[in-house]
């Protein structure tokens, strides 16, 4: 009897291209985030990201709201970066009014803002650490971290996540007494926190297998697509708008922009750790030159009223750049409220990113966007 | 919801900055409007030339905006305007390019085919502004549900309606009170919460005085807490009697006020559910449905005060309303002088050169004795 040993070929075959949904409930997206994905066997040819499932108008609300009662909603765009935000809209205002906040609010709002980026870093590496498959390890490194500046932030502010601390002229109320030896204190933690993810991600096996070469993005590409922030600074671009179009007073400041060379995955991991450093620097520098003195701007009406006109104010989130245009037509409410969010930006970027790359693969790109939906979706 | 008109341009000219005119000189051809902004510059271009103008930002070597960082829609009431905010990562510089259309022909063309960035937020723009930009390959909804109908982010949009929420809900309670006292033949207390609060605290003094009597007394804890529990079962039936009393002792003139109130409440209730009924079956726009509403109101209330004036007599609510705006106009005017007197002795303290607390101190002298002054007259 003769054995059939004819092993067929993939030519041979009939394959068809399959749709899986993920999400808009799953814990690899980060969020309520949908993907359809078009797969031919393992490889995604085709992908089509869904938003919009937190849309709650954010852009909306301010229009019908004083000044000063917008700061809140900018809490709620990114939620992990609530002070750089907060920074966004204060300063668009400020320019709008011709209002100078007072020396002591500026190197508040710096401080804060680092601490801020610092801990949103942080928060990605926990994420990202669980969705490459670090469980466990990372997630807990990170957070013990995060929760340090977290709890300093609720010292100062009185709430943990909606802080609602700056306005429009300065910040709402000045800084406990033992404000210089708390952050000192959270500084050194962080440290040695930082190194010890230094060690756990950039010479980690799994870090490496799984992140480097994966998804390399040109330059051109990224401008052209619309990243910003880490993003770009990945493929190598050396570009912050700290540095670029200062803005509050972070023309003072020595620090270093990280860039990568090639824009894959492993890149971004790199600019974000550095980025930490570099943002303790930024902090250190902050707090020895930070004066004593007033912390609102003198002469502020109870109800802001700003004279008509129009700004597009942007500063560098965590995220990248993160954008307010407001319109003012001289009564006490915006006319316009536009929030251009980093990740709505970076998010557009996806299906550019992952087309041609396997499953599992994608689940990875996404995380090191790093997304914040209620951004997104705003 | 009122919205100011759109205020037009200012009058006088705005010197062109060093990116318009790096702008001119690339299109001489172009009109353009100089609009400004704190941090970039700003133009206004027509729709015809737009289509040149945003090619030559992108292409061309000295203008070279290679980065599209924002793109927004404005809703000015008449006209629908497209604000594009560019950056250059090579020379650094930056501008805002505008664009307006019309309401009625809400088109422009799409620039997603020069900046893929722009395809997103072009989408974002169509769904909330219901701005068309002609030629963009995928115009579906972003955030919002497909076949939406409306644009959530025009200004003829209502954000909600608040007061015509809280009117139907005062209505709602004064309908469910007036049920209730009905059925049970007693009107409702008038602050249950304030009289229970009052109790607590009646109590509480029983018991301290009960307590402090029995440790003078020298008395053992067993026969302290049974004093103070003696004290306190005394209190609750000297306290049931006497709420049994007292609503016995004020009623008649109050409830009958009220009554009146409730029904008035009542058939307003009904009115607005029967026009809005009335107005959902024509099938019209919310927002006609509540001019319709807002009408039928204003003529129901018409007719109370048309059928209350022959009669005058019997309605004891209404000669106490006229009294009320005359108080009103009396205190305006009264915070408006003092106002005005905050601001004078302010202005002087400031001219004399005051500190902050000297000044203040000023401020409230003066406050003292104009409040004399009105005293005295």
């Amino acid at each position: 009897m003769a054995i059939d040993t004819h092993i067929p070929s993939e030519s041979d075959l009939e394959t068809i291209d399959i749709n899986v949904n993920v999400g808009p409930q799953h814990p690899a997206t980060h969020g309520v985030f949908r993907m359809i994905l078009t797969v031919d066997g393992e490889l995604v040819i085709d992908l089509d990201p869904v938003i919009g499932y937190m849309h709650r108008g954010n852009e909306k609300l301010p229009e019908n709201c004083d000044y000063r009662q917008v700061i809140g909603y900018h809490d709620r765009t990114d939620y992990l970066a609530q002070f750089n935000t907060e920074h966004c809209y204060v300063e668009a205002v400020e320019k709008l009014a011709g209002i100078t906040p007072p020396e002591r609010a500026e190197y508040i709002r710096v401080i804060l803002a680092e601490l801020n980026r610092i801990a949103s870093h942080l928060m990605f590496f926990g994420a990202f650490g669980t969705d490459i498959g670090l469980f466990g390890t990372s997630f807990m490194y990170a957070f013990r971290d995060r929760e340090i500046i977290q709890d300093f932030f609720e010292e100062i502010t009185g709430e943990r996540m909606m802080y609602n601390y700056f306005r429009p002229g300065g910040v709402a109320w000045d800084l406990p007494d033992n404000f210089k030896q708390r952050c000192t204190q959270v500084l050194d933690s962080h440290k040695r926190g930082a190194e010890q993810l230094d060690g756990l991600f950039m010479e980690n096996e799994i870090v490496l297998a799984r992140c480097r070469g994966l998804s390399p993005v040109s330059t051109e590409d990224g401008i052209n697509w619309g990243l910003t922030g880490p993003m770009l600074r990945a493929t190598g671009l050396m570009h912050d708008i700290r540095r670029a179009e200062p803005y509050s007073i972070y023309d003072r400041f020595d620090f270093d922009i990280p860039t990568g060379q090639q824009g894959d995955v492993y890149d971004r991991l790199v600019v974000r750790l550095e980025e930490m450093k570099q943002s303790t620097r930024i902090v250190e520098q902050a707090l020895a030159e930070m004066p004593e003195g007033p912390i609102m701007a003198e002469g502020l009406k109870l109800v802001l009223r700003v004279p008509a006109g129009e700004v597009y104010m942007r500063v560098e989130s965590p995220r990248g750049e993160y954008g307010v245009y407001l319109v003012s037509q001289g009564s006490d409410k915006p006319w316009r409220h536009k929030v251009r969010g980093a990740s709505f930006s970076n998010l557009s970027a996806l299906r550019a990113m992952s087309v041609g790359h396997y499953v599992s693969d994608v689940i990875i790109i996404l995380g090191s966007i790093d997304i914040v939906l209620c951004e997104v979706d705003r | 919801m009122v919205h100011e008109a759109a205020t037009a341009a200012p009058a006088e000219p705005i010197e062109p900055g060093p990116v318009a005119r790096l702008f001119q000189s690339v299109i001489p051809s172009i009109e353009f409007e100089i609009g400004q902004s704190p941090l970039d510059e700003v133009i206004t271009v027509r729709r015809d030339d737009f289509v040149r103008v945003m090619e030559a930002a992108k292409n061309d070597e000295r203008l070279a905006f290679d980065c599209l960082r924002c793109l927004s829609g404005v809703d000015y009431l008449t006209d629908l305007e497209t604000v594009y905010h560019f950056y250059s990562f090579r020379h650094g510089h930056s501008l805002a390019i505008k664009v307006r259309c019309p309401n009625e022909d809400p088109h422009v063309p799409t620039v997603s085919h020069l900046w893929h960035t722009a395809n997103w937020h072009e989408r974002e723009t169509h769904e909330l502004y219901g701005i068309v930009f002609d030629g963009h390959p995928d115009l579906r909804p972003l955030l919002t549900e497909e076949g939406l109908g409306y644009y959530i982010m025009r200004k003829s949009h209502p954000l909600a309606d608040i007061e015509e929420w809280q009117e139907d809900y005062l209505a709602t309670i004064e309908q469910a009170k007036a049920q209730m006292a009905a059925a049970t033949g007693v009107a409702p207390p008038v602050d249950e919460k304030a009289l229970k609060i009052q109790m607590a605290q009646q109590k509480g003094a029983v018991m301290k005085k009960a307590r402090d009597e029995a440790r003078a007394k020298g008395l053992s804890p067993e026969d302290e807490k049974a004093a103070v529990q003696a004290a306190i079962k005394k209190f609750e039936e000297e306290f049931a009697a006497g709420q049994g009393a007292a609503p016995a002792a004020a009623p008649a003139k109050p409830v009958d006020d009220r009554a009146a109130k409730i029904q008035l409440a009542q058939q307003k209730a009904a009115l607005i559910t029967k026009t809005r009924e009335e107005a959902r079956a024509k099938g019209v726009s919310p927002e006609e449905e509540r001019q319709i509403v807002a009408e039928a109101l204003k003529k129901f209330s018409e007719g109370q005060e048309a059928a209350a004036a022959p009669a005058a007599a019997p309605a004891p609510a209404t000669p106490a309303a006229p009294a009320a705006p005359m108080d009103r106009a009396a205190k305006i005017q009264l915070a408006q002088q003092k106002a005005a007197l905050i601001t004078k002795t302010r202005e002087e303290a400031r001219a004399k050169g005051l500190s902050p607390e000297d000044e203040r101190q000023a401020v409230a002298e003066a406050l003292k004795a104009f409040a004399e002054e009105q005293k005295g007259a």
